[in-house]
């Protein structure tokens, strides 16, 4: 469903990200983890069309974001880290520009946008302008509005920022129903207790190169012992924080399994 | 066909057409329009109010002074309208071009708006479109507010048929399309094939053709004193304007058609004018589509790529030193005083790095030295002279006001943001208000002392009256600054990051509208003593020692000083208080 292709993408002599190659298949979460300035949101931008590859291609459910990106668009929701919202118009009235926006029929851009106004509580302010919003509710329409369309590709920057306890709820489990029923989610986060928690698979992204790709599982699996250089075999497993640090640390880490 | 994508509902979408994109942008402009109107009707009364009255005070004033300047125009060089129209329509022309490239750059790269509409399905012609009409209603209202009054005036005193003044409006809107979507494209162009240069070489080019047109006026209008307003000398100028009637350009399209539309044939008949107007016209509208049409292609080919050039920039990384006077003016003085004065390196260090400040200051006080300059073109008589310097004067305060308004005034509401940094400094509140009080009155006074002393020089006004005029200077800058900081913390707005909207809220225009009357206030009292006093010198009454004229001056000085007093530490208490009592 999302296939980045020998992917590589520089800044005047500064390589953001190099050579990636990584296919997500239908219904899969993908986290993409990485310190500060490893390239992480250089991916995103490369996903959702905001900026083209230097070398190589980025498809969405076969479109690429290059050279056909409104029809890859029709398949993809984003939410941004910051959201942005027309600070002059309405919760509902900012839905309904989306909905317009994919050509939505009116009957089911109506029952869609109630659907999502309920799934993300966000009845009571629906009809107060944006400009009133806290960052919470900004954040959860700005979610409501990727979803409107049921799109195949979801991709979330730091999804959870500014979010409360109970919306983070509501994410995770609308995240977790929507990846069953086919729907494929990029996430890219710092938080690694919900990579852990809800990511089928994770990469990790250091200085523009996956450093690791695979399963929480596998993640573990690689845990050493210090000293040793050598699987942990019979050992205690590291935290999965040590595991991450450990790859992310200068010399430490290698190549994707 | 567009294949459409997985959805359990997947009938309820499609690829929808250029017409019905453009429909939902109409419908969102809409609800945008109308939700700011109910607010602003709702919360910022006075401000429309004030708005409309100024606008129409101004469109007022401007068709008076067209309408003395077109009769005496028109009674003296007839054939010279033309001349005046191209140099200005092609002045106009030029700033059009590089306002709305301007215009356009913010709001098809840098806004999150963009951000947001290059990750929806819609395509890059229709956002070039939706943002062109922004650009488009912003560049373009200036040239209607000045051009209305300008050629109302001018079809009134050639008794112009009616189809003259119908026909106003269409003109001058397809010939702002033209320059606009000009700009348009450049932008386009720019950012796609050359975005290391983007703002700065746009802004470059702004500031470049500002100072050719001025350069233009300058070679135009600069003779000898002695010549000015001498037939020589306005042949001389006429022959210099006319390097704008060039047969090819969209200005003399305009002027030749609105000639034509206001010209009657020796018979009364206008049939004939009429339709040659019409044609003028078309080729107006024609050549505007026709460039609307090439500015969506470009778009459609470059509008993306240009996006993702942009964010491909690195931001340069300049490491800052503290400046030697950041240094001096940290460290200078007792101990007690040292947060003050730390406050205030600060909001200087802001405004240096601030490009949107500083420039429009320098701008602003650039042009205004620039026509005071100018002013030793004309000959002046004694009193005139002195009135022109008070007049002058004014005008230095009101420039200044705009600035006190618009960057002192939200000073305080943006620093209620930082309270948890503040609130947790050895400072206390005081010593907050003050810093900007002074950072506002120390950095207005040098400019503004500055240009008073450079037009009463150029005037020939005596050092009596240029102390004077430093005085009542010295009264403005402590007043506005007392007006603006007094203001901002009685009425802050803790919520809002943006300064801009802060300044345009209720406080805001409170302050410009007190500002304003201060500096009638100051001007009136000490303007009428002075020139009641050259009165009397001119009839005779003067005599040598302490006469009841000079009084009368000392009288409105006097006055003025105590406005200045009142109109600085009146809103500072009010403010100081409230300030004090703010829970963030």
């Amino acid at each position: 469903m999302i296939a980045f292709e020998g992917v590589t993408r520089s800044y005047g002599e500064k390589i953001a990200v190099a050579g990636l190659d990584l296919t997500i298949p239908r219904g899969e979460l993908f986290a993409l983890l990485g310190p500060n300035g490893a390239g992480k949101t250089t991916t995103i931008k490369m996903l959702v069309g905001l900026l083209r590859p230097s070398r190589g291609s980025v498809r969405v459910a076969g479109h690429d974001l290059v050279r056909d990106p409104r029809a890859a668009h029709l398949h993809l929701g984003y939410v941004p880290d910051e959201p942005c919202l027309y600070e002059k118009l309405t919760g509902r009235e900012f839905l309904w520009f989306i909905a317009d926006m994919f050509g939505m029929s009116k009957a089911a851009a109506e029952r869609r946008i109630e659907a999502e106004i309920a799934n993300f509580e966000l009845g009571e302010f629906a009809d107060d302008l944006a400009e009133s919003y806290s960052l919470g509710m900004r954040q959860r329409l700005v979610f409501a509005s990727s979803l409107l369309h049921d799109p195949d590709v979801l991709v979330l920057d730091e999804p959870m920022v500014g979010l409360d306890p109970r919306s983070v709820r509501i994410v995770k489990d609308l995240l977790r129903e929507r990846t069953r029923d086919g729907m494929t989610v990029f996430m890219s986060t710092h938080t690694l207790a919900m990579a852990e928690e809800l990511a089928d698979r994770v990469g990790i992204m250091v200085r523009g190169r996956l450093r690791f790709l695979g399963t929480v599982a596998d993640l573990r699996a690689r845990a050493t012992v210090p000293g040793t250089g050598g699987p942990a075999v019979g050992a205690e497993p590291q935290s999965l924080e040590q595991l991450y640090l450990d790859i992310t640390s200068a010399d430490g880490g290698g190549a994707p399994p | 066909m567009m294949p459409v994508p997985r959805s359990a509902d997947a009938a309820i979408l499609r690829p929808i057409s250029v017409g019905e994109e453009s429909g939902i942008f109409l419908r969102l402009r809409w609800l945008i329009a109308s939700s700011t109107l109910r607010e602003m009707l709702r919360t910022s009364r006075l401000r429309l109010s004030l708005v409309i009255l100024l606008s129409a005070l101004f469109w007022g004033s401007l068709f008076g002074l067209f309408y003395e300047a077109f009769t005496f125009v028109d009674s003296l060089h007839a054939e010279v309208i033309s001349l005046l129209f191209n140099a200005f329509f092609s002045s106009l022309m030029v700033m059009l071009v590089f306002s709305t490239g301007i215009l356009l750059y913010s709001g098809l790269y840098t806004t999150p708006e963009a951000r947001l509409l290059l990750t929806l399905p819609v395509r890059s012609e229709t956002i070039f479109a939706h943002k062109f009409q922004e650009a488009f209603w912003f560049s373009s209202w200036g040239f209607i507010l000045l051009g209305s009054p300008m050629l109302t005036a001018y079809g009134i005193v050639r008794h112009a048929p009616w189809p003259f003044f119908a026909l106003l409006l269409p003109f001058m809107v397809a010939f702002v399309a033209i320059p606009a979507t000009l700009g348009g494209i450049l932008c386009m162009a720019m950012v796609a094939w050359m975005p290391r240069l983007r703002l700065h070489a746009l802004s470059i080019a702004f500031g470049a053709a500002l100072l050719a047109m001025i350069g233009l006026a300058w070679m135009a209008l600069a003779t000898p004193r002695a010549d000015t307003m001498s037939a020589a000398w306005f042949e001389q100028v006429f022959s210099r304007l006319s390097i704008t009637e060039q047969r090819m350009l969209p200005s003399w399209w305009l002027s030749s058609g609105l000639i034509e539309a206001a010209a009657r044939a020796k018979d009364g008949s206008v049939a004939l004018h009429q339709t040659e107007a019409l044609r003028y016209l078309a080729v107006l509208i024609s050549n505007a589509l026709m460039l609307q049409l090439v500015g969506r292609q470009v778009a459609a080919r470059l509008h993306r790529l240009g996006a993702s050039q942009l964010v491909s920039e690195i931001p340069t990384r300049r490491k800052r030193r503290m400046s030697w006077f950041d240094e001096f003016l940290s460290r200078a003085g007792t101990a007690r005083g040292r947060p003050l004065r730390l406050l205030i390196v600060k909001d200087l260090r802001i405004f240096r790095r601030d490009i949107s400040q500083w420039s429009q200051f320098a701008i602003f006080f650039g042009l205004l030295g620039l026509y005071f300059w100018n002013v030793r073109v004309f000959n002046y008589q004694h009193s005139y002279a002195a009135m022109i310097g008070f007049l002058n004067l004014a005008v230095v305060g009101l420039i200044l006001s705009t600035f006190t308004t618009r960057f002192v005034f939200p000073m305080i509401s943006l620093e209620g943001r930082r309270f948890w940094i503040l609130g947790l400094l050895p400072v206390n509140r005081d010593q907050i208000v003050w810093s900007k009080f002074l950072f506002s009155f120390v950095g207005g006074i040098v400019p503004c002392c500055v240009l008073v002393l450079l037009s009463d020089t150029m005037l020939g006004i005596e050092p009596w009256l240029i102390a004077l005029h430093e005085v009542c200077c010295v009264v403005l800058c402590a007043g506005l600054s007392g007006i603006a900081v007094g203001i901002g913390a009685r009425m802050p707005d803790l919520r809002e990051i943006s300064p801009s909207k802060i300044a345009s809220g209720f406080g805001g225009t409170l302050s410009l509208v007190i500002s304003s009357l201060f500096i009638i206030a100051v001007v009136l009292v000490t303007a009428v003593p002075v020139q009641l006093r050259f009165a009397a010198e001119e009839r005779g009454f003067a005599s040598t020692g302490w006469t009841a004229a000079d009084r009368g001056v000392a009288l409105g000085l006097t006055a003025a000083v105590v406005l200045g007093l009142l109109a600085t530490f009146l809103p500072l208490f009010l403010g100081l208080r409230a300030f004090r009592r703010l829970e963030p």
